[in-house]
Parts: C-alpha cells; sequence; structure tokens
C-alpha cells in the first residue's frame, strides 16, 4: 500500500499524490475499492462554453449593426429590439461572470453600459442623448448603489474600496463632457459630477489609508 | 410466486419519509451506501441469486415511489433487481420522477458488494436488514461446503430487538385483490382509529399478515403498538430553546458533476474505544468532537470562535420494539460553542454527550414523534397538494440545514451470521451530501468513517486523520476521484 509521508497515513487505491494534503506519496500501489468514473459533465466547462458562445453571439451583433445604415431607414425599430436583447444578455454574462465581487461587477456595468449607449447612439444618428443622460445617470446611480452595497452586504473594506474609487472616477467623466460643451442639457451632469466629488472628498477622508494601502499593493512594480 | 394482480397494493409514504424526495437535488439525491468487503472477488452470478433470494423476502424493495395528488405513495411493482457492476459516481440519483424504477440497486466492484438506498425506502438499520441477508445467502452459495443448515443460520437482524421478518415459507400467502383492500383500509380508513383505540388494533392485527402492508406500514405506526408511556410522555413541558447563534458552515468548491465526495478512513476499532472511554464519552459523540476540531483547525480565523452543530439520527428501534423495515429514526441535534472553556475534544465531547443524553430517551422521542403525528394528521396538512408539501418541506429542509455545520451517522459494531461472518471483512457506509457528513460503521475490529460532502476540498478529512495519527491510531485512506485534476491524473 502507499504512504502518505505527510499525513502518515496509508493510500489505497493508485494515487500518484495524496487525496488528503497532495504530498506525493511513496510505497507500491494496491488496487483502490472504488472505480474511476469519467466525469459525466463539468460545471465548469459547461459554464465556460455558454459564457465564449455569448459573447461571441453579443460581439457579433455588435459589429452586424455596422452594416446597415446609420439613419431611421435602415433597419429601424427592430435595431432598438436587436440591441436591447443584446445588451441584456450582456449584462446577465457580466452578473453572473462577477457575482463574488459586487463592487467590480458594478464597475463592469458602467463601462460597459455607457459604452453601449455611446455606440448605439452613434449608430442610431448622433443626437447626444447617451452622453447628456445615460452616462450621467448610470455613473450617479452607481456610487448610490456602491454606497448602499458597502453597508448592506457582508464585504471587506479592502475588496471594494478600489473598485470604489474607480466608479467614482468614472463618475467625474461627465465633468469633462460638460467643459467640452457635448452635452445639451447640464443639470444630470452636474449632479453626477457633484455627486462624484463628495464621493472622492469622502473616500480620501474616511478611508485614505486603505485606499493607499490597496493601491500601493496592487500597483508595485 | 407473485401472481400477476389486476390491483396493485400501495401504501402512502409516511410523513417522515416524505422529507426525502422533496429534499431531494442535483446535489444531494438522497441516496446512501451500505458496503461489505469479502475477502475474494466477488461473483456476480452468485450475487444475483443471493439477491433474488433476498428480494423475495422482502417486499417492501419491491416498491416504487409514485406521486399522488396529495401524498406521495409506494406501490407494489413487479420489477426484478439486478446486480450490476460499478460504473457510476457512489450514490448517484436513484428515484426519478416519473420513471418507475426499485429504490434501490445492488452493486459490486472487485471485493465490495454495495446496496445503493434511495432514502425514503429505508433508513441504515433497514439497509443492513437487507444487505444481511444478502451476504450470508451470497456467502451460502460461495461457500457451500461452510453453509450451516437453514434454521442456525436465522440469527437476530442487528439493531433490531426481534427478527421482523416473516419465515420465508409465509411469503406470498396472500396476494390479490384480498390483500389490496387490506392496505388501503390500514392506510385510510383505520388510520386515525389507530391511536385512539389502540387495544382493538392490536387485536385485529392478527388478521393483518400481508406483506407488502406489514412490511411497508410506516415505523411510526408501529411504535403505538409498544406500551409506551404515551399519556405521561406528552404532559412534559417541551425545554426552553436557547438563544439562535450564528452556525459555523463549512464552504467549498462544488464537485465537477454534482458527484459525492467520498473519503473513507479505515482504522482499528480497539485503540479509538479506548481513547474515547478514557475521556469519558460515548465514540458517537467522541468522534463527533473530532469532526468540530478538525472543522475548526481548518477554518481557523475566520469570525471568532465558531458554534458548531452536528446532526445525529437516533434508531428508534432500540426504544420502540418494532418489525418495520422502513425509515424509523429521529434526529437530534447538538452543538457547541468554542471559547467559553475547555475546547479540547474530549471535554466537548463529554459536553455533547450531555445533551445528547438528554435527548435520547424514550420520552422525549416519544413526544417528538407525537408532534410529527400531530401535524401529519392535520386537516390543512392533508388537503395541500403535493407540489405545495414539497416546496414548504423543502424550505424547511433549507431552514434546518442553516443550522447545521455538520452530520454524522453511527450504525455500531455490527455482526454478521455465519458464513459471511468470516467472509467480510470492514463494512462501511455512506449518504449523499449537502454538508460534510460522516458514517461510522464498525465490522471485523476494523472502524470505518466514511467522509462525504459535495465538495472538492478534502482539508476537514486531512486533519481529521491528522488528530487520529497524533492519538496513535493507523489510519487507511480510501477515495473517490471527484476533482478534474484527479481524473486527469488517472488519465480519463
Amino acid at each position: 500500500m502507499r504512504r502518505c509521508p505527510d499525513c502518515t497515513v496509508e493510500v489505497e487505491g493508485e494515487w500518484a499524490r495524496c487525496p488528503l494534503c497532495g504530498t506525493t506519496l511513496v510505497g507500491e500501489p494496491v488496487p483502490g475499492p472504488y472505480p474511476t468514473v469519467p466525469l459525466r459533465f463539468s460545471r465548469r466547462r459547461v459554464l465556460r462554453v455558454l459564457f465564449l458562445t455569448s459573447l461571441a453571439v453579443i460581439v457579433l451583433s455588435f459589429l452586424a449593426q455596422l452594416l446597415f445604415g446609420r439613419d431611421q431607414d435602415g433597419i429601424g425599430a427592430l435595431r432598438s429590439v436587436w440591441l436591447g436583447i443584446v445588451t441584456t444578455w450582456l449584462v446577465v454574462v457580466m452578473a453572473v461572470s462577477k457575482r463574488r465581487n459586487l463592487a467590480k461587477f458594478i464597475v463592469y456595468l458602467v463601462v460597459l453600459a455607457g459604452g453601449v449607449c455611446v455606440y448605439w447612439d452613434y449608430l442610431s444618428g448622433w443626437s447626444g442623448w447617451s452622453l447628456t443622460f445615460v452616462v450621467p445617470i448610470v455613473c450617479a446611480a452607481s456610487i448610490v448603489g456602491l454606497l448602499i452595497t458597502a453597508r448592506v452586504v457582508r464585504i471587506e473594506v479592502g475588496d471594494y474600496v478600489v473598485y470604489s474609487g474607480l466608479t467614482v472616477l468614472l463618475g467625474l467623466t461627465p465633468i469633462l463632457f460638460l467643459a467640452l460643451g457635448w452635452v445639451g442639457t447640464v443639470i444630470p451632469s452636474a449632479i453626477c459630477g457633484g455627486l462624484s466629488v463628495a464621493a472622492v472628498v469622502l473616500l480620501l477622508t474616511v478611508r485614505g489609508g486603505i485606499v493607499r494601502h490597496e493601491l500601493a499593493k496592487r500597483l508595485h512594480l | 410466486m407473485r401472481r400477476p394482480v389486476s390491483r396493485r397494493h400501495w401504501v402512502r409514504l409516511d410523513n417522515a419519509s416524505n422529507i426525502f424526495p422533496a429534499a431531494r437535488s442535483d446535489v444531494d439525491p438522497k441516496v446512501f451506501r451500505m458496503s461489505a468487503e469479502m475477502d475474494h472477488e466477488v461473483d456476480p452470478a452468485l450475487l444475483q441469486e443471493a439477491l433474488d433470494e433476498t428480494f423475495a423476502r422482502f417486499p417492501l424493495y419491491h416498491a416504487v415511489l409514485r406521486r399522488g395528488v396529495f401524498w406521495y405513495y409506494l406501490q407494489d411493482s413487479d420489477l426484478l433487481p439486478v446486480v450490476e457492476a460499478e460504473t457510476e459516481p457512489s450514490c448517484a440519483p436513484i428515484y426519478q420522477p416519473d420513471r418507475r424504477t426499485l429504490l434501490f440497486r445492488v452493486l459490486h466492484h472487485r471485493r465490495r458488494i454495495s446496496l445503493e438506498i434511495f432514502h425514503a425506502l429505508s433508513d441504515g438499520t433497514g439497509a443492513l436488514w437487507f444487505l444481511t441477508d444478502l451476504l450470508t445467502g451470497y456467502s451460502r452459495r460461495r461457500f457451500p461446503q461452510e453453509a450451516l443448515p437453514d434454521a442456525a443460520a436465522d440469527e437476530v437482524r442487528p439493531g433490531a430487538q426481534e427478527r421482523p421478518d416473516p419465515p420465508p415459507e409465509a411469503v406470498g400467502a396472500r396476494t390479490g385483490a384480498e390483500a389490496a383492500e387490506e392496505v388501503h383500509e390500514l392506510t385510510t380508513d383505520s388510520f386515525a382509529h389507530y391511536f385512539r383505540s389502540r387495544r382493538r388494533r392490536r387485536r385485529a392485527e392478527a388478521d393483518h399478515q400481508e406483506e407488502f402492508s406489514r412490511e411497508a406500514a410506516p415505523a411510526v405506526l408501529t411504535v403505538e403498538e409498544a406500551d409506551a408511556p404515551v399519556e405521561e410522555a406528552v404532559e412534559e413541558p417541551p425545554a426552553p430553546r436557547p438563544a439562535r447563534r450564528r452556525i459555523h458552515r463549512v464552504r467549498g468548491t462544488r464537485t465537477p458533476d454534482h458527484r459525492t465526495r467520498v473519503i473513507e478512513l479505515t482504522m482499528p476499532a480497539k485503540p479509538l474505544l479506548g481513547i474515547a472511554k478514557s475521556e469519558g464519552a460515548a465514540l458517537t459523540m467522541y468522534l463527533t468532537a473530532l469532526f468540530f476540531e478538525s472543522i475548526r483547525r481548518t477554518d481557523a480565523g475566520a469570525q471568532g470562535p465558531p458554534t458548531m452543530a452536528a446532526s445525529v439520527p437516533v434508531n428508534l428501534r432500540q426504544f420502540f420494539p418494532s418489525s418495520s423495515a422502513r425509515n424509523f429514526f429521529a434526529t437530534i441535534r447538538v452543538e457547541h460553542t468554542y471559547g467559553r472553556g475547555d475546547d479540547s475534544p474530549g471535554a466537548v465531547a463529554r459536553a455533547l454527550q450531555e445533551s445528547f443524553s438528554a435527548e435520547a430517551t424514550p420520552e422525549a422521542l416519544e413526544q417528538k414523534l407525537h408532534r410529527l403525528l400531530r401535524v401529519e394528521r392535520l386537516p390543512l396538512a392533508r388537503i395541500v397538494p403535493r407540489p405545495v408539501k414539497d416546496l414548504l418541506l423543502s424550505l424547511i429542509n433549507h431552514a434546518n440545514n442553516r443550522r447545521l455545520t455538520v452530520a454524522i451517522s453511527n450504525l455500531g459494531r455490527v455482526k454478521l451470521p455465519e458464513p459471511a461472518e468470516s467472509h467480510v471483512g470492514r463494512m462501511l457506509f455512506h449518504v449523499s451530501a449537502v454538508r460534510p457528513q460522516f458514517c461510522a460503521m464498525s465490522h471485523d475490529g476494523l472502524l470505518t468513517l466514511s467522509f462525504t460532502a459535495p465538495f472538492v476540498e478534502t482539508d476537514h478529512v486531512r486533519e481529521y486523520a491528522a488528530l487520529l495519527t497524533e492519538a496513535g491510531v493507523d489510519v487507511t485512506v480510501s477515495a473517490v476521484r471527484a476533482s478534474e485534476d484527479e481524473l486527469m491524473e488517472f488519465g480519463t
């Protein structure tokens, strides 16, 4: 029988490494009492295939939009339905793949939702609704969402503080739009910018030490 | 032999068993396995012969599980069991709705004979009866020169007060419509009567010898036959419940295809019994205390000193002599909070033993059972459709699971009739699990602890093995390959 020098136990079956601790076993193997049954399926592989197929369909759907005209005569309302479904799908895929880190998911959501809407705006003839309304509202909502998440969900400060910082920085971009005069209606961008500045101040005063610690850890060269 | 019948016998699934179809899931199909290791490679043909013989003696095992509008029920069937080589992961699902299959299977691999049972059919003790008869029948065929006369081989079944199954010649004495009426009557009309006029019932029992109905009758009914001091027990006020704390729960990575992760630790029984004795605790509670300790070592520093809880099933046949091979157990929950004094395994075991002994008395159990029966007889509980019952039961089950760290089960020392006794080495059993669990059993001087979990991680078993080897016990490990890496290493 094989023997694990670390666990000081005998091991039945043709194991190369100890099933308990992973140490390489010594001695002659004896047949084990259980047959080796191949996997019927692998949840990890099933999920990966689903993830990659979804991503491919989503990317192709976005690219396919370029084949149609940018004006209303192109495919018209059908485009809204198509993009609506694809975007929802994208958000669901992201939510599933980032389910273990809510703060990270919020950052992804802001970037993706903002990006898709700008692209959508471009496809439908660029009237500026994405920069005027969607991006500031999504950013502001995500900052509020993060504040609530940090309160309600049991989550370590170090785990969310960096992503909170990123969300807040994204929230500052509408101020840039304002400065460059890209937006028609000022109010959404102004509110979002104000909220972000307040959040930055709050983050640096209350959690300044942790932010520096996390940044030093993650950005060390 | 069994005649084809126009009307099939049926009995309803008792409330205690109803939890199993309801709590069944992909991860935990509520199947348990009991195995015996022979001293030679198993001969499938002889095993099949022995299975046919045993099967004829256990009418309950002919049953298939079916779904009624309000309750599940067991229905007699003409299906015949076939011995199979082991090709599926252990504790693979047995009951699948709408597929009429027997609720057990018999497997063999190398020197092992395994019996897998859907838990709604029977419990560990009931399964042990079946396996004992199967092993005896097999050994008698395999070693005919050692076989004793039939009468001498008829020994008391382990865990039972009396030999519960009928003598073979009585099997199938009554079949057909007549018997079906009896079953029907037993389960519906006289169900309520049963408790009000027990004496009358007991006298009438002589007329109800039909096998399926007798064997398939819910075990809780047979309790009533025992002369237990029912009335006094009910008067007792329930003990005040301690305030609820967050119970530590083990987390991990699920196995890739929901297979149960099984790891067996085999060790000589004597040294461990000695250690438990010197600590002043019964073996079961000492093993539980070691389990708590190994989990504490694995998940150290999570969130302060943890509270751990274990569910321990108790075989009710030891308190209420019963002939039923069906589920007849109650579970007792014990818990321990660390960081409040002596946390050595011995001290923990003694504390657990104390709270366990308080609950494992005929009176306390009687009370528990009565509560259970009362709920079953509530008119409202009866008219709720089965899918809703399933949902409610699975929610209750989920809530109960949240209050448990581990579950353990100890069948104790097993003695088989000859010639099986001398040809069977260690015996093992394990249960599919949603949380870390172990099942203990000893035979031939070898104690086996079969750990099961839905997780790939083996850390708590490693710590457990370490605790045992530190105490000077020789441990042998055998495990099922469950993770992708382990299977890859083997080239499958």
